[in-house]
């Protein structure tokens, strides 16, 4: 009882060595994990990275929102980049997993596995069913067909209103509840061009582009713009609901932040050029 | 002044032509140094400086500058003051003046070409226009793009083929001896690995028609040469126009567009870049095309299937409102990459980051490296250019005169010029 109270302070570095674990119990069997970034910051493979990392999904306490984990995480955690591009196309073509194109950054890409997306779209979809009651078949034409056989971030209006009419009359109508619940945003260059996008994520991205911007001035108010990991880890991000740790995986792997190897552990220095 | 562009010649690999933002050119000797800096450091002088007080000089930055492919007897510099003139090198005179409808952002000419002497050129237009040195006119405009033309680039396979980069994020291949572009690069197209698998036989893929190509029938028959087209079964032309009619993602409503067999619809929205196209740089053996974009991303496509290889460079930051010359050599796998103050070089195939060259206290726009010499030339906007040789652990200088013929920094004794 002791080791879970002294580890309750490293919230999710115990445990999650198990593949998809929700209980995180028996994390005293192994005090090593204790460290959680430390060791855990490089995986073999992209599916097994991916798998912890969303296990590793910090729990926000507003909003329920589905694990997603950023492309730039994926990059810093395991080692070939051009691997990860190539596996996470193969997923992608497999449906396991659909990438979708974030408005926080030119490159920012979120990967969530189709089953949690699913569950996303549906409890965005219970909470429209409360309050209008008609031109709710969309979704469901929405679901079987535009998500299974479009697998791109972006789609063009025609395109999708040759898909949803496989599944009855399409209006405008339906198109603006499809934008309303999240499910698809315009794109500011191309009016007739959509970006599909995850429903209910808007704090979280506002949460995102905070907290990287906090983290960054926190080590650059530092004397030699670098930390150590470990104490950098226990650190709370005021303005973000995401912890240290996704963030600290964000920005080494889009290049602001490098880690690197000393005798003392790992340290985290802002990135020069 | 700061240094934009620039380029060795390709007859003798000698002379650097380079142009700057004060509208002056000057051309280098790189194999002869003038004088050494301190007993380590070689300086290079320019061999003759053309700048706004020449009588036809440029009058605002000039953006690029090329040789002529053939022989160093001319050289060609666009600026953003809208025109492009061809200057004969040895009289130092304007020899042809072309005006460009907005600021010219590229220019370029076939190395291999034999039947034609055409200087495609980009600028803030959306038309690519060709100008012929020959005649003196404008032979071809090339419309498809949606915003300025910002680097372009020939087919180092065919003399007939020139791919174009515009700050909408399209490249566009294009055909010049027909209308319109016939391949317009995606990054959602993509393969794994360097070619693509033969069984996929995709349907989805936009026509191609590749001159000096191999042809290949059956499971890649979507392919056509001009010469087997008629042999083509008409059968099999219709179901690849239909599927080629479906990947338009023709926009608002049913307005068509009558399309050429092969033809790319200037609809297609496809993007290879997230910003602008910023540089673009083939392989010398016409299969692969390197492009960087303002999104921060170098991208290696392979030009035969048009699909994105997925080679992940690993993070840059590159600058986003000027095109940047790249430098990319098949044989040694090596590509360079100005970023920033510093030059990245990478490997090719796996993108991995080799080195990193910081020398330069400014933003670097241009490198260029030099087979023969294994150097590697890097120009920016601290007005230096930095030549790095992998032998000699110390660095040649090259050091560019300003107007009123001081050099920078040293009090070298520099009356010898």
């Amino acid at each position: 009882m002791a080791e879970t109270s002294r580890l309750a302070g490293t919230k999710r570095g115990r445990g999650d060595e198990e593949i998809g674990a929700d209980s995180n119990s028996n994390a005293d069997s192994d005090p090593r994990q204790a460290l959680g970034l430390e060791n855990n910051l490089t995986f073999s493979d992209t599916l097994v990275a991916l798998q912890m990392m969303r296990s590793q999904f910090p729990s926000v306490e507003k909003v329920t929102i589905q694990p997603f984990i950023l492309q730039s995480q994926l990059y810093s955690s395991v080692k070939d980049r051009t691997q990860v591009d190539r596996d996470l196309e193969s997923l992608k073509k497999e449906k396991v997993l659909r990438v979708f194109k974030l408005s926080t950054g030119q490159d920012d890409h979120a990967i969530m596995f189709m089953e949690d997306y699913l569950k996303q779209m549906a409890s965005s979809v219970k909470r429209f069913e409360k309050e209008k009651q008609h031109d709710l078949e969309v979704f469901e034409w929405f679901k079987t067909y535009v998500m299974e056989s479009k697998l791109d971030v972006c789609i063009a209006h025609q395109e999708l209103c040759s898909l949803l009419s496989h599944g009855g009359e399409v209006t405008d109508r339906h198109v603006t509840l499809l934008i309303s619940a999240g499910l698809l945003t315009r794109q500011l260059i191309d009016p007739n061009m959509y970006w599909f996008a995850i429903p209910n994520i808007g704090s979280i991205l506002k949460g995102l582009s905070q907290g990287r911007k906090e983290l960054l001035s926190l080590l650059n108010r530092r004397k030699y713009k670098e930390m150590p990991l470990a104490p950098l880890e226990k650190k709370r991000l005021r303005l973000s609901p995401l912890d240290m740790r996704f963030h600290l995986r964000d920005l080494i792997g889009s290049g602001h932040l490098k880690s690197l190897q000393t005798p003392a552990g790992i340290i985290v220095r802002v990135a020069k050029d | 002044m700061l240094l934009q562009a620039w380029q060795v010649d390709l007859t003798e690999g000698r002379y650097l032509l380079s142009g700057a933002s004060d509208g002056s050119a000057a051309v280098y000797d790189i194999q002869h140094t003038t004088d050494y800096d301190g007993g380590l450091i070689a300086k290079h002088k320019n061999l003759f400086v053309v700048d706004k007080q020449h009588n036809h000089g440029h009058k605002f930055a000039i953006s690029t500058a090329i040789w002529y492919p053939i022989d160093t007897g001319l050289f060609i510099t666009g600026s953003f003051d809208h025109h492009v003139k061809v200057w004969d090198t040895n009289m130092i005179q304007v020899v042809m003046d072309f005006k460009m409808p907005g600021k010219v952002y590229g220019t370029a000419m076939s190395s291999i070409a034999t039947a034609h002497m055409l200087i495609a050129t980009g600028s803030a237009d959306v038309q690519v226009r060709l100008c012929d040195i020959a005649s003196g006119a404008f032979t071809h405009t090339l419309s498809g793009h949606r915003d300025g033309v910002m680097s372009l680039e020939w087919s180092t396979s065919s003399e007939w083929i020139l791919m174009t980069g515009g700050c909408d994020g399209a490249i566009r291949f294009w055909d010049i001896r027909r209308a319109g572009c016939f391949c317009v690069l995606d990054q959602s197209r993509s393969q794994l690995g360097r070619r693509p698998p033969f069984s996929q036989g995709t349907p989805k893929r936009v026509l191609e028609d590749f001159i000096a190509s191999t042809v290949s029938t059956g499971k890649s028959s979507f392919e056509k040469t001009p010469v087997s087209q008629k042999r083509m079964p008409v059968g099999n032309g219709k179901k690849q126009l239909t599927t080629s009619r479906k990947n338009q993602n023709v926009s608002g409503g049913p307005s068509t567009q009558r399309l050429h067999p092969g033809m790319s619809s200037s609809h297609n929205r496809a993007t290879a870049h997230y910003g602008a196209v910023t540089g673009l740089r083939a392989t010398s053996d016409g299969m692969y095309l390197l492009s960087s974009g303002s999104d921060s991303r170098l991208r290696l496509w392979d030009i035969e299937s048009g699909c994105n290889t997925l080679v992940n460079f690993e993070a840059m930051r590159l600058q986003t409102s000027k095109a940047i010359q790249l430098a990319a050599f098949q044989d040694s796998s090596l590509v360079f990459v100005p970023s920033m103050a510093s030059v990245k070089a990478y490997d090719m195939w796996s993108g991995t980051n080799l080195g990193t060259f910081r020398g330069h206290y400014e933003l670097v726009n241009c490198c260029y490296f030099n087979l023969q010499d294994q150097e590697l030339y890097t120009g920016s906007n601290d007005r230096q250019i930095l030549v790095w040789s992998p032998s000699i652990p110390a660095v040649t200088v090259m050091e560019e005169d300003d107007k009123k013929g001081q050099t920078l920094s040293t009090d070298r004794d520099n009356w010898s010029d």
